[in-house]
């Protein structure tokens, strides 16, 4: 009986186990297939034959003794480091503000908010001109110095990183302040409140109870930003296209350059498989920390 | 030095005033409280005394200190919320030293006295449980020990106990008021449970809408209510009120019930006070304080529904005209539609102007 409506239940699940099986697994195989191989696009066979190219696990040892990949992964990291830290202070101090009431508050929260609806390459775009060394920000700088300022933010090597840091600070902060404020609204006010009467100062009170109260949601909002983060690609691609050189190649521009350029697809494959492990075991070791601390 | 004094308190919200006016003085160690149906304005007075919203007009004086702009962690108030406001996050311990901890004392002083705190409400087993799933009797013990371990010189609880089944309520009403004799502070109680506020408050102050009705110990005014709103809301069921006019027969003073056909003698002192009467009076009495009386005296009126609650029985009575509900100690074979005679007691009649609704007394 119990069998049978099993039996049952696989049947009526199949066509989406099948969708399932095609959309994540299978492409994930084949990934996994082609980084064993030194098959390219143009070594006249399609990938079902990559067999004949096969390397064993040397894409793998490459890896490991790639410079510019490592290179590109501690950018990467560094953008992480330096912009999710910004952005989170930021939406939450602008977050805070928002829970007193103030003239202008809606028109000010749609403002704020805006820049998360921008397209990314529209984005990127847009700071690409604001950085220019002709550009508004220099002329803004020249108001602050009294005589002209022309620094060529995206083609000098330490500033352009810089730029894109900036970019990206102005398009995601919104989304912390977003997530962050809603995290706000959910602190219980008679709590707050009590804590007052008990005599804690601003401080205290937030300290002690709003950020205890905001712990899930902050975590939340610091995995999705990270792992946006690490994907960053887009907007920076249109300001700076990973250079000048390799200033501002990040993971994505890394692997879009040989992917595109070198057209080495075995090696690619192999990178992306190892990324996809690597963020996989940190992000559930952050779940479990989180469900452990929310328990 | 912990008496509080409010003086022509008003409170508005936009264009609608929360309070009317109010003028209250709550003595030292004295446990006042405020009872009104909802909406009535006793937890927006609770709130400005414990500096949560600033009065519109008029002054709070703690002793002879003026709270204005004292804010609300500066005043030395204790203050348990209707929800108990429990820090869920933290355990039973941390909850009750938070406040210790959070004005810095030395942290022996923070163990010695979260202890004799968890001693005292018997919470000691419970200490190093987290606060969060702990029955509602344990949280208000927390709630009530959180501030209490500061040793505010003033207690306001509001309405603590309504989120408590009903059972369970009597045992807490015994257990607060065991409560406030230990700690013998100022307390200000807000509830719209009249059982709550007789069985403990020393004083009642009665309000509705936005405006204070009387002050008085409980008996004071559950026996001399000072308008037709306390008659009506005090008591359980309240006050019967008829409509009748006074009239002089040969010297003495009777109320004529027209619409009743009766006319019923007035003791001494509710004569002189219906002397005084400017037209037409209503007439009141305590369901508890009427007797059946043989036919041809005092009122007749058909039963129309017997409500046997065990160790009493209420009788709803009357048709359209008039109507009242009397109170009997045992079930003397009462029947739905036949007529019941009964009288109040002479000293148990109170009068009100049935204009201004306002009591008539003798003095």
């Amino acid at each position: 009986m119990k069998d049978e409506s099993a039996r049952l239940g696989f049947r009526l699940t199949l066509p989406a186990q099948v969708l399932v099986l095609f959309i994540s697994v299978f492409p994930l195989l084949m990934q996994a297939y082609i980084s064993l191989t030194d098959w390219s696009p143009l070594s006249g066979q399609s990938w079902p034959q990559a067999w004949q190219f096969w390397n064993s696990f040397a894409n793998y040892s490459d890896l490991l003794g790639d410079g510019r990949l490592w290179a590109a992964l501690g950018r990467t990291a560094f953008v992480m480091a330096v912009c999710v830290p910004i952005e989170f202070m930021l939406g939450l101090g602008l977050a805070t503000l928002f829970m007193d009431d103030f003239k202008g508050k809606r028109v000010f929260y749609s403002i704020l908010i805006m820049p998360m609806m921008v397209v990314p390459a529209v984005a990127g775009y847009m700071f690409f001109m604001l950085f220019q060394s002709g550009g508004p920000v220099n002329d803004i700088l020249a108001m602050f110095t009294g005589s002209p300022v022309t620094i060529a933010w995206l083609s000098d090597p330490n500033l352009a990183l810089v730029a894109v840091m900036v970019a990206d600070i102005w398009q995601w902060t919104p989304l912390m302040f977003l997530i962050l404020l809603a995290g706000l609204v959910g602190v219980p006010e008679d709590q707050v409140r009590a804590a007052t009467l008990l005599g804690a100062n601003p401080l205290q009170r937030f300290t002690s109870i709003v950020l205890p109260r905001m712990k899930t949601i902050i975590g939340i909002a610091l995995a999705i930003r990270v792992i946006e983060c690490f994907k960053i690609f887009d907007t920076l691609f249109i300001m700076t296209g990973g250079g000048p050189g390799v200033a501002t190649e990040t993971i994505s521009v890394y692997i879009y350059k040989i992917a595109t350029q070198d057209l080495i697809w075995g090696y690619v494959a192999a990178i992306a498989l190892a990324i996809l492990i690597v963020l996989s075991v940190v992000c559930v070791w952050a779940l479990k920390r989180m469900a452990r601390v929310r328990a | 030095m912990s008496m509080i004094r409010l003086e022509h308190l008003v409170k508005r919200f936009g264009a609608f005033t929360a309070l009317k006016t109010m003028d209250l003085t709550i003595a030292d160690g004295e446990f006042v409280a405020l009872l009104g149906p909802s909406g009535c304005g006793k937890s927006t007075t609770m709130n400005m005394i414990a500096g949560m919203e600033t009065p519109s007009e008029g002054r709070i004086l703690f002793g002879d200190r003026d709270m204005a702009g004292v804010p609300m962690g500066r005043r030395g108030v204790g203050f348990v919320f209707q929800n108990y406001a429990i820090f869920t996050h933290m355990t039973v311990r941390q909850n009750l030293s938070y406040g210790l901890r959070a004005t810095r004392r030395p942290s022996d002083e923070v163990v010695r006295r979260t202890n004799a705190m968890a001693e005292l409400l018997q919470l000691t087993p419970m200490l190093d449980r987290p606060a969060a799933g702990l029955s509602v009797n344990i949280l208000q013990r927390v709630a009530i020990g959180r501030s209490a371990i500061m040793e505010p010189a003033i207690f306001l609880l509001d309405e603590p106990l309504s989120n408590v089944d009903a059972a369970f309520r009597a045992v807490m009403r015994t257990e607060l008021k065991g409560l406030q004799r230990s700690f013998k502070q100022t307390m200000v109680y807000v509830t719209h449970d009249q059982l709550e506020a007789m069985t403990m408050a020393d004083r009642i102050a009665v309000m509705d809408h936005g405006v204070l009705q009387q002050v008085g110990t409980p008996l004071q005014i559950y026996n001399d209510p000072a308008n037709l709103f306390v008659a009506r809301f005090i008591g359980s069921p309240g006050m019967n009120l008829l409509h009748g006019r006074p009239t002089e027969v040969a010297g003495s003073m009777a109320i004529d019930l027209g619409a009743l056909g009766y006319s019923l003698p007035l003791a001494p002192e509710q004569a002189a006070a219906a002397r005084k009467a400017n037209g037409d009076v209503v007439f009141g009495f305590r369901p508890e304080q009427a007797a059946r009386v043989s036919e041809g005296q005092g009122m007749a009126m058909p039963i129309s529904f017997v409500e046997r609650i065990g160790a009493r029985t209420i009788l709803h009575l009357g048709d359209g005209a008039a109507s009242a509900k009397t109170v009997f100690e045992n079930d003397a074979g009462f029947e739905m539609g036949r007529a019941l005679h009964f009288a109040p007691h002479p000293s148990a009649v109170r009068l009100f102007d049935a204009a201004s609704g306002a009591a008539l007394r003798g003095q």
